[in-house]
């Protein structure tokens, strides 16, 4: 056990980029007017298929929209049998055929694409953010080889099911162009098959997240304060925080309610033995796409901070240690804590750490004190 | 908004155009729709042959387009079917089939299942300790054969009991009665017994034949459609092409009376909803308002009908309230249908099982001619009682005696009948009055009646020739040997009694032909020695009688109907050349068969040479006889109680005799002086004959050159005096639902001896069961079944559609029996017979009745028997048979079985 | 062009489902697959109606729409055709289908559903027309002979009616024209409600329990 509450921040040279202002801000044009044309592309066959539609009238029309006004599931009959066989109009396809192709495609695009732009501006802008007092070289345990084994068990298997995911929602419009017809026909079965037997289990690694990482996980009035700080991105305004942020709450609590969703909407979706007709297999599809691309949207975030975005946070889930520099500058009241009961500088042997560190107490689930607070 | 880009459609590297695009004439030919075009059209030159890569079997070779005939119900659609190497590989619409116009119900449409379906018995096969056992066709023939021989050695002839099939074609159901007759039996019977006997009773007895006046497609030109007891768009769905043809271009309305709201009522202008077994009261309420209002056809009556004033009285004792109270339907929906078909003439009268199957079946048929009489709707194109049969061939096989208690050509069983069948078949009277069984069991009026003379038990009550103590029965012995050949055991009533019957048999055979019947039959006849008198003017071909010669045969001998037209060669002319009948005529316009009706409806006069063209509508006075008009039959005599039963100052066009006459004799003719218009050998065959007996023909062939029909010119008499009921009244059902109407409306006394049989009937119906059994019980027919539905049942494209047995069951009686839809339920009758069925829930039936499928079979008072079929021949879908829990009852002239009507209780299983 | 449609005269239908199985008899369509099917609608009761349903050749196909690989095409005929190479199976066209016209061979776990099976209007799929394999996975080619899907060339009482759509129209306003206004014409609605009590001079009368 260390006795030093505090250490100063070990000094070292603060990095620059190499780009001067007026380039960047260019560069930042460009990029934005780049953002744009991703952007609108994907809506123009709409609006060209909007502006040259042209209905030839179905004679039937007329019979069918007596149908349709008049005909529930409930007085209908057929000797035909099958998932709703009898329900003459299938009310709710048009509304889902809707929702995928008017909100779900082009507005998932937006939000991807836009995530994307915007994690690059933020880089052109903002840069990587450096360690500002470099690295002290001594280590802080944070993440035991169980979280971390779950967490890339999870985030493996979620970026396997975004792509397959994606290549089923996007592949039409980007890889048929390149791989022709049969070629993403083979791949978009692939991914079917790869998301359809996979994806099943996602909801144990969600539950293992939920398990491993719910201590510590409750919001208090220092992520208020966080929040209001901006999370300290900006130069100049840190943020006070404990062993986790405001930020890393709120993509846990992203992480548990995506997840919950998008496992139930998915197991219904993938196991259609149960007699479930359309109306709950596309009211499990709405759900299911539309959270799949906002948990998409927001794990790009995630990984970005998590890797290129922040210098000394990839090596948390790597290793499982921080730099103490790391942690005074983005996990200060954590890191108090951490110096109180002895647990900064220490070796790197895992098996004793994690023990160690497993029992630390953080004073539960949702309290908003600590230890370094209160000493 | 367009959903798809513009880009996808039509990708050119994928998207085949046809290279054809379709000009409105080829579209209303294809499609049948446009009337005249079609029967014009004939055969599109891509219809008769497939490209080889086409067709699912894969195979190389010729595909050959035959035509034939679906075998599922009496409409007889006409069909394309497509043969490659000896398999049935595709079926075409016969656009040009005047009858069908290239449509299909769900049976027709997938008839082709029936050719190569795999669950079908392809070799004959032995019960050996409960298990089924290969045996090749001369071990069965000599088995069977050894054991018969044996049966009838012990117990004489009418111990083996001959059930034959509406399935047959006419030459083999004529062949089979020959069979049965040289066996030495009246014990042979078919479907028409529980099908429409008591219409071909009572419409015979009204006026001369038997048989549907009208035609399908004479639908065509009628003002109004009553359809009773029946349910067309089930039963005989294409029929309902001519229906709506008469629908909507003569606004003829529909009017459904019926239990149940079928789908036929769904199309209906007017539905009357009656309780099952009250025909009579509803027919006599509309002629109720008739005879108010003086709608009836006054001249028609006088001039062609007998007996309507008594008609009148018993009508007047059905007042609408009388009517409600029996039946159940108000006053104004008997006004609104009587009013519709006296303002709308000439209507058409369709009925189907729904009126036949009633213990008083034969009174509800001649009610309904009665009905038809008092409009003066009959003998004219566009009216008529169009009575739908059944099976496709339920008019031949009954033409042709399948039955018990007739012979070909509805001789009867008197002598004078065998010896004119004797001399037909060139068979020594004696030696076939040798065949049967020498003692005498009956008598009439003092005298004995040999078995040959006396009516043979019926199929209905074959179980109770085999379990009614011997002494009861008027033959020598039980029945002790059965053949199903063609029939199904689940369409007869009294399933547990019926169990029982069989166990006791010494002997049961059922034939599933992988063989042609006929040569089956004469395999048997060989066995037991009288083959060659089988075949005696008949050319065998390997084993297989001809079928040709066996036409000519019948042609020799079927006088009283007008079965002797019919040579192969002018049918075969007509099977060629669908295309040139018209298809509301169905008279061949040009072409080689100009001038005939389609099939040659009888009576087809004469000898073939003679070319009469068919009669296409019975009793029509308005064309020559020569080209099928008539008057009704003299059958009954010429006068009756001091009354003329001649028809008075109507006759048809050309005949020079202006009024009624009787049926015609070798005497008459000699009487009007045209003794000399037959030849010299006519002269020689027609000495001493009639127009029945004389074999040359000359006879008809004279007196239709006189304009006149040879089987007289006679009035339509509405009271059968030879029946138990002269004229027709209401008696309630042995189970009824009302036991308080038995007081005035009994049933009959029961009988001693009925079809050799004691019969009940007051003995049943004096205990109420109502209470106990609250529920009426019908039963009726479904589109994707027919009969029995072994073969149906086994064709995976219908038994799909109908997965499972069902009982229909009004909400109401569900709720107060605790029953849920989808459930399982037990149903069973005051006999005791049970049945584990799904209960639907539907409005279709009202509060009070209950309606079952009888297509069902395999499963056993809840038993599933799947196990004991022969491997890899039990159908695809089983279910409990109706007939399991249905009750007694026999119609009082022809010992129909009694299906519409009786009573059960359900409760949830 | 021709523009080849479907249409069902309800006034017609019977629910004899003779299109069904003829649909199965020429295509060898497996059990389980309903191509077409007859849909009831007031089963039992005054206003039923039988409606023949398969896939409708939507000019604008919701199907194509959404399927996720593109696998549908349109033939210059205006039928809506797939290719069951291309097909994953991955269920959208029939979520998005107002008919319920695609149906799938198995319904099995892990959304395995196996390639997507509909009416073809019997024009077959891609590739050459009545080839053997063409057959074998899409049935039958008849439009490539010159004839018209064979559910309506079956139909027991020409109810369903196929072909080019102004063709189908054009049957069916001569029809329609048939039944007129004049007379009774068929249906309840005219029978019940005003026609048949006039003409029975019972207008007033209350209605029976039967109506």
């Amino acid at each position: 056990m260390t006795d030093h509450p505090s250490r100063p921040a070990i000094p070292s040279e603060p990095r620059q980029h190499g780009v001067p202002p007026r380039v960047r801000a260019r560069i930042t044009r460009y990029l934005l007017a780049l953002l744009a044309f991703v952007l609108i592309a994907p809506l123009v066959p709409y609006a060209a298929a909007y502006l040259g539609a042209g209905n030839v009238p179905n004679p039937g029309a007329g019979l069918w929209n007596e149908v349709r006004q008049r005909a529930g599931p409930a007085d209908a009959n057929t000797q035909a049998r099958g998932v709703e066989s009898a329900v003459l109009i299938n009310q709710v396809g048009e509304r889902w055929r809707q929702f995928r192709s008017e909100m779900l495609v082009p507005v998932g695009a937006w939000l991807l694409l836009g995530t994307l732009g915007f994690l690059a501006l933020f880089w052109i802008l903002r840069g990587r953010i450096p360690l500002e007092g470099g690295r002290s070289g001594q280590l802080v345990p944070r993440f035991s080889v169980n979280q971390r084994v779950v967490h890339w068990f999870a985030a493996i298997l979620f970026v396997f099911l975004a792509v397959t995911g994606l290549v089923l929602l996007y592949g039409r419009f980007v890889l048929i162009p390149i791989l022709g017809p049969e070629g993403f026909s083979a791949t978009a079965a692939a991914c079917k098959e790869g998301h359809n037997l996979f994806g099943p289990i996602f909801p144990f690694a969600v539950l293992a997240m939920i398990v491993l990482f719910l201590r510590g996980n409750g919001f208090n009035q220092i992520d208020l304060k966080w929040f209001f700080r901006a999370g300290g991105l900006l130069k100049g305004h840190p943020a006070s925080s404990g062993y986790y942020n405001g930020g890393q709450k709120s993509w846990f609590w992203m992480v548990v309610l995506f997840g919950i969703a998008i496992s139930i909407s998915g197991l219904i979706l993938d196991f259609g033995v149960f007699g479930q007709g359309r109306e709950v297999m596309a009211l499990a599809h709405v759900v299911h796409g539309g959270v799949a691309v906002v948990f998409i949207a927001a794990s790009l975030g995630h990984i970005y901070i998590g890797t290129v975005g922040m210098e000394g946070a990839f090596e948390s889930m790597s290793h499982g240690y921080v730099d103490a520099n790391w942690a005074r500058e983005h996990h200060d009241l954590w890191l108090a804590e951490m110096e109180a009961a002895g647990m900064v500088g220490v070796e790197p042997n895992a098996l004793e750490e994690v023990k160690r560190h497993d029992n630390i107490d953080f004073k539960g689930f949702g309290s908003p004190g600590t230890k370094a607070v209160q000493g | 908004m367009k959903l798809t880009k513009k880009s996808t459609q039509a990708a050119p590297t994928k998207a085949p155009t046809t290279g054809w695009t379709m000009d409105r004439r080829t579209f209303l030919r294809s499609s049948g729709i446009a009337a005249g075009s079609v029967a014009a059209a004939g055969l599109l030159p891509g219809m008769m042959k497939r490209a080889d890569a086409g067709a699912p079997g894969q195979g190389k070779g010729e595909i050959n387009t035959v035509r034939t005939i679906c075998t599922h119900c009496s409409v007889g659609c006409g069909i394309y079917a497509e043969v490659q190497n000896g398999v049935w590989v595709g079926q075409e619409p016969a656009f040009d089939h005047p009858f069908n116009l290239g449509g299909h119900c769900a049976k027709g449409a997938a008839v082709r299942e029936h050719g190569h379906g795999e669950r079908r018995l392809k070799h004959p096969m032995k019960l050996v300790g409960g298990k089924w056992k290969q045996i090749s066709w001369d071990e069965a023939i000599n088995e069977v054969g050894d054991k018969m021989l044996q049966i009838r050695e012990q117990s004489g002839p009418d111990s083996v009991y001959w059930l034959g099939s509406a399935k047959f074609s006419n030459e083999q159901a004529y062949l089979f009665r020959k069979f049965a007759s040289m066996w030495g039996t009246n014990n042979v019977d078919h479907q028409a017994r529980i099908c429409h006997s008591t219409t071909v009773a009572g419409v015979a007895n009204t006026w001369g034949y038997g048989a549907m006046t009208n035609s399908y497609n004479d639908i065509h030109k009628s003002k109004a459609i009553l359809i009773i007891g029946g349910n067309p768009t089930e039963a005989h769905p294409v029929s309902l092409q001519h229906v709506f043809r008469a629908t909507e271009r003569n606004h003829a309305p529909l009017i459904v009376i019926d239990p149940r709201f079928t789908r036929t009522a769904a199309h209906a202008n007017l539905f009357v909803r009656i309780r099952p077994g009250t025909d009579v009261p509803v027919i006599y309420g509309m002629l109720w308002h008739i005879f108010k209002n003086g709608w009836e056809d006054k001249e028609f009556i006088r001039q062609r009908v007998w007996g309507m004033d008594e008609v009148r009285k018993e009508v007047a004792k059905w007042t609408p309230d009388e009517v409600e109270r029996v039946s159940g339907v108000p006053e104004h929906l008997l006004y609104q249908a009587a009013k519709l078909m006296a303002d709308n003439r000439p209507g058409t009268f369709i009925w189907c099982m729904g009126g036949t199957q009633h213990t008083i079946g034969n009174n509800n048929t001649r009610a309904y001619c009665i009905f038809q009489l008092a409009l003066g709707n009959m003998g004219v194109a566009g009216g008529g009682t169009n009575i739908f049969r059944g099976h496709d061939n339920v008019q031949g096989a009954t033409d042709f005696g399948v039955l018990s208690d007739e012979l070909p050509g509805y001789f009867g069983l008197a002598e004078g009948a065998w010896k004119h069948w004797a001399k037909v078949w060139g068979v020594d009277y004696e030696w076939l009055a040798g065949r049967f069984d020498p003692g005498s069991y009956e008598e009439k009026d003092g005298k004995p009646l040999k078995p040959m003379n006396t009516n043979g038990i019926p199929v209905s009550r074959w179980i109770d020739g085999v379990l009614e103590d011997k002494a009861n029965i008027k033959q020598k012995d039980n029945t002790r040997a059965m053949v199903f050949w063609g029939h199904a055991p689940n369409s007869q009533v009294r399933g547990v009694e019926m169990k029982k019957a069989m166990e006791k048999l010494d002997l049961l055979v059922v034939v599933d032909p992988s063989l042609p019947d006929h040569t089956i039959m004469l395999k048997f006849a060989k066995k037991f020695g009288y083959g060659d008198e089988l075949t005696k003017n008949i050319k065998v071909n390997g084993g297989e009688p001809l079928i040709e010669d066996i036409t000519r045969e019948f042609n020799r001998g079927m006088w009283t109907i007008g079965y002797t037209g019919h040579s192969p060669e002018r049918l075969k002319k007509h099977q060629q050349n669908w295309h040139t009948f018209d298809v509301t005529t169905l008279k061949a316009e040009g072409g080689p068969a100009n001038g005939d009706y389609y099939g040659l409806p009888w009576p087809c006069w004469g000898t073939p040479e003679f070319n009469h063209p068919g009669s296409p509508n019975l009793y029509d006075t308005s064309i020559p006889v020569a080209q099928g008009g008539m008057g009704f039959r003299e059958r009954f005599g010429v006068e009756r109680n001091g009354q003329n039963l001649l028809a008075e100052g109507s006759y048809p066009v050309g005949s020079e005799i202006k009024d009624g006459y009787p049926e015609f004799t070798a005497d008459i003719v000699k009487k009007l002086g045209w003794w000399d218009d037959l030849t010299e050998d006519e002269k020689k065959a027609a000495e001493g004959k009639n127009w029945k007996t004389d074999l040359s023909g000359g006879i008809q062939r004279v007196v239709i050159k006189h304009g006149c029909a040879p089987y007289g010119n006679a009035k339509a008499r509405c009271v059968a005096w030879n029946f138990p009921d002269p004229v027709p009244i209401h008696r309630e059902p042995l189970y009824t639902s009302r036991h308080e109407l038995v007081e005035k409306y009994p049933t009959y006394e029961d009988r001693k001896a009925f079809f050799r049989l004691p019969t009940r009937y007051k003995s049943i119906q004096a205990t109420d069961y109502s209470k106990q059994f609250p529920l009426i019980w019908t039963s009726g027919r479904l589109v994707e079944y027919e009969g029995g539905g072994d073969e149906t049942r086994s064709n995976p494209w219908l038994a799909e559609l109908q997965q499972d047995m069902f009982i229909e069951i009004n909400p109401k009686d569900a709720n107060d029996a605790g029953v849920r839809d989808g459930h399982m339920v037990w149903v069973e009758s005051p006999e005791g017979g049970k049945i584990k069925v799904k209960a639907m829930l539907t409005q279709r039936v009202a509060p009070g009745v209950v309606f079952t499928p009888y297509h069902f079979g395999g499963h056993f008072q809840g038993k599933d028997l799947r196990a004991r079929y022969p491997e890899g021949c039990d159908p695809v879908v089983l279910g409990e048979a109706c007939n399991t829990a249905m009750t007694y009852g026999y119609d009082s002239v022809t010992a129909m079985q009694e299906t519409k009507c009786s009573l059960c209780k359900i409760y949830p299983a | 062009m021709a523009r080849m449609k479907f249409l069902c005269d309800t006034e017609r239908c019977i629910e004899c489902n003779g299109c069904v199985t003829a649909c199965k008899n020429e295509h060898e369509v497996p059990w389980g697959i309903n191509r077409r099917r007859v849909v009831t609608i007031n089963d039992g009761e005054k206003g039923e109606r039988s409606l023949s349903v398969a896939c409708m050749h939507c000019s604008d196909a919701p199907c194509m729409a959404v399927c996720p690989v593109d696998c549908f095409f349109q033939t210059a005929d205006g039928v809506v055709l797939h290719d069951k190479d291309i097909c994953i199976g991955c269920g959208y066209c029939f979520y998005a289908c107002p008919f319920g016209a695609p149906q799938f061979p198995t319904g099995g776990v892990f959304g395995s559903r196996g390639k997507m099976d509909k009416c073809t209007f019997c024009a077959g799929g891609p590739g050459e027309a009545n080839s053997a394999e063409q057959v074998r996975k899409y049935g039958r080619n008849r439009l490539a002979e010159g004839k018209l899907p064979i559910c309506a060339e079956m139909c027991a009482t020409k109810a369903l009616l196929a072909g080019d759509g102004d063709v189908v129209a054009d049957i069916f306003r001569q029809r329609m024209a048939y039944r007129g206004a004049a007379g009774l014409g068929t249906g309840w609605g005219v029978a019940y409600d005003k026609g048949l009590r006039k003409a029975s001079g019972l207008d007033g009368k209350a209605a029976g329990k039967e109506d």
